[in-house]
């Protein structure tokens, strides 16, 4: 499994090369005429981006001195699906934070897609933060919009055309199971189903990475297995899905590609859950 | 090709103002005020120059010749006082140009003075080039023969130039001071309407809406406050000032208005000018931080 992954990036990789030779050859239309051609089949389609995440030696302190991560080495190839578990104050959400762009790296490089993250512009970081769908531990709904109007917010604040929206928002509601819970307002529906709102609204603008940071830390066993089901299915339909979670149960049940965070490093990195 | 709905934005920001109903109506209240005061300020000053200006006859000298002098005489003094250095015209009216003049304005005094009996003596007016040469020019004047006596109301002249320009001062400087108070105010407001909104504003950065999205209504509040107040300042201009102008003219005659409806487009332009700009810099200033991401 681990020799499948190296293998898949390194093909990325050469996709990646020839499109580098490509442009600083100046052939530009003959990248597309032909440099994708007879790579299209193995994923590399001229206008959807491989969605590798990459972080290299990555090192964060906080002004106030505490030193998060240590020198992180990570790599996520695209339509993975990644736990990253550890222990409380280990450096997980401050990875999310570096991932979103909420934070700045203090040094190392990170790569998500074609965007050195670790490098944009503050007028770049909206455009960035499109390909991310981002889930919180908290919801983070707007409590006086109803689950519809959540939803279909996060396609306003791109600019998507109402039509495009009245077309989406039922589509992405069904996805998550909440076709029957359009005219609700946060507070009148339970925790899971909140959760899976906010999943809904994290997919709104179709982003390549779903990033979920403790997202059944606030909701009672049952229902986490739901919204697990949900982001496995989500994965499955070519989606990236990094979830942070230190619920070791739901861990070892999906069998997944598992990151361990312990005192700023990546401690394991391993395929089939926590303990085996 | 992604459009934004503009409706959005006006939508958003009304709903801002109205959650915060008071800090939206101390907002306005003050940049009305503000506006009410400068214009009436304004509108003063205005009132004042029109007026002073009617006295500009002060800046001139008038010079009496002898009764008795001769038309030729009289022209050419007239010439010699043409010649010096610090006038820039002269007018002469002799005695009998006088007193016809006189007669028309009031005939009960005047009507019976024949111009065998004219009282009077020929003036030259001077209007002078600069008013640092005046006394010089009077001493000058004094040397020449046929004058008889000379009116100079310089001192009367500088004062009112004193007092037109330290009006001015008062008046810029409480301009300066409101339009502060104004921004003050506009800036709180805001960070009220950014604090409450918080949460979706965070909610709006994760989601990859753009500064210019996130704080287009912000601005708009602003906007929405400076033109409620500008037009609502302005109608209260309007009404004051029609009030003061029929309670003072008809009691004092000499005091002329200039008209409202000379004023009302530019009272309009500028308080909307004010009034718009004072809300963009106040909410601007309150939303540097979110215009960066
Ligand atoms: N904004 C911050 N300022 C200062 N220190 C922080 C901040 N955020 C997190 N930390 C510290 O960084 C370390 C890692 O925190 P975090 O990434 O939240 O861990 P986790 O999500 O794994 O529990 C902790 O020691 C925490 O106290
Ligand atoms: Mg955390």
């Amino acid at each position: 499994m681990r020799m499948l992954h190296s293998l898949r990036s390194f093909e990325r990789r050469i996709c990646r090369l020839s499109e580098f030779l490509a442009v600083t050859s100046g052939a530009r239309r003959l990248r597309f005429r032909t440099g994708y051609t007879f790579l299209s089949e193995k994923g590399c389609a001229p206008q959807i981006p491989i969605f590798m995440i990459e972080f290299r030696n990555v090192k964060k302190s906080y002004p106030t001195g505490t030193v998060a991560l240590k020198g992180v080495n990570l790599h996520i190839d695209d339509g993975e699906f990644v736990f990253i578990v550890g222990q409380s104050g280990a450096g997980k959400t401050t990875l999310m934070k570096l991932l979103l762009c909420e934070e700045k790296a203090t040094s190392g490089t990170i790569i998500v897609g074609d965007t050195n993250v670790t490098r944009i512009t503050n007028r770049k970081i909206p455009y960035y933060r499109r390909k991310l769908g981002v889930v919180f531990q908290d919801f983070r709904l707007l409590p006086n919009k109803t689950v519809y109007e959540n939803v279909a917010f996060a396609m306003q604040v791109v600019g998507t055309p109402n039509k495009m929206i009245r077309r989406r928002v039922p589509a992405i509601l069904n996805t998550v199971n909440l076709a029957d819970k359009h005219n609700s307002f946060p507070n009148e529906i339970s925790g899971g189903e909140q959760q899976r709102v906010a999943l809904a609204r994290a997919l709104a603008n179709n982003p390549s990475v779903i990033i979920a940071d403790e997202p059944t830390g606030n909701i009672d066993p049952q229902m986490s297995l739901e919204i697990m089901n949900l982001l496995v299915k989500i994965n499955k339909l070519g989606k990236t899905v990094i979830v942070v979670t230190h619920e070791q149960s739901l861990v070892d049940y999906y069998k997944q590609r598992v990151i361990m965070i312990g005192d700023g490093v990546v401690a394991e990195d391993h395929v089939g859950g926590m303990f085996e | 090709m992604r459009r934004y709905n503009p409706f959005y934005f006006v939508l958003e920001s009304l709903k801002g103002l109205k959650r915060n109903g008071v800090m939206t109506f101390a907002s306005v209240a003050v940049l009305l005020s503000c506006l009410v005061v400068m214009g009436g300020f304004a509108l003063m000053v205005y009132n004042i120059n029109f007026n002073l200006e009617k006295l500009d006859a002060l800046n001139e000298i008038v010079v009496f010749t002898e009764y008795d002098a001769s038309i030729e005489e009289i022209d050419e003094l007239a010439g010699q006082i043409a010649a010096l250095d610090n006038v820039e015209s002269t007018s002469t009216k002799y005695k009998e140009q006088i007193l016809a003049d006189l007669k028309e304005e009031n005939p009960d005094l005047y009507g019976d003075v024949t111009d065998e009996e004219n009282p009077l003596s020929a003036s030259i007016t001077i209007t002078y080039k600069s008013n640092e040469g005046v006394p010089e020019l009077d001493f000058q004047l004094r040397q020449l023969s046929g004058v008889r006596k000379i009116r100079n109301d310089l001192n009367v002249a500088t004062t009112i130039g004193n007092l037109k320009s330290g009006i001015m001062l008062v008046f810029i400087w409480f301009l300066v001071i409101l339009f502060v108070v104004s921004i003050f105010i506009i800036i709180n407001t805001i960070k009220l309407s950014v604090f409450s909104r918080r949460n979706e504003i965070g909610i709006m950065r994760y989601i990859g809406a753009t500064g210019w999205f996130i704080t287009l209504p912000f601005i708009f509040e602003g906007i929405i406050i400076g033109t409620v107040a500008a037009l609502g300042g302005y109608f209260l201009i309007r009404g004051a000032y029609s009030y003061v102008i029929a309670k003072v003219v008809s009691s004092i005659q000499i005091l002329s208005f200039i008209p409202m409806a000379d004023l009302s487009g530019l009272l309009l332009l500028a308080f909307f000018g004010i009034g718009i700009a004072t809300g963009v810099v106040g909410s601007s200033i309150s939303l540097g931080k979110y215009l960066k991401k």
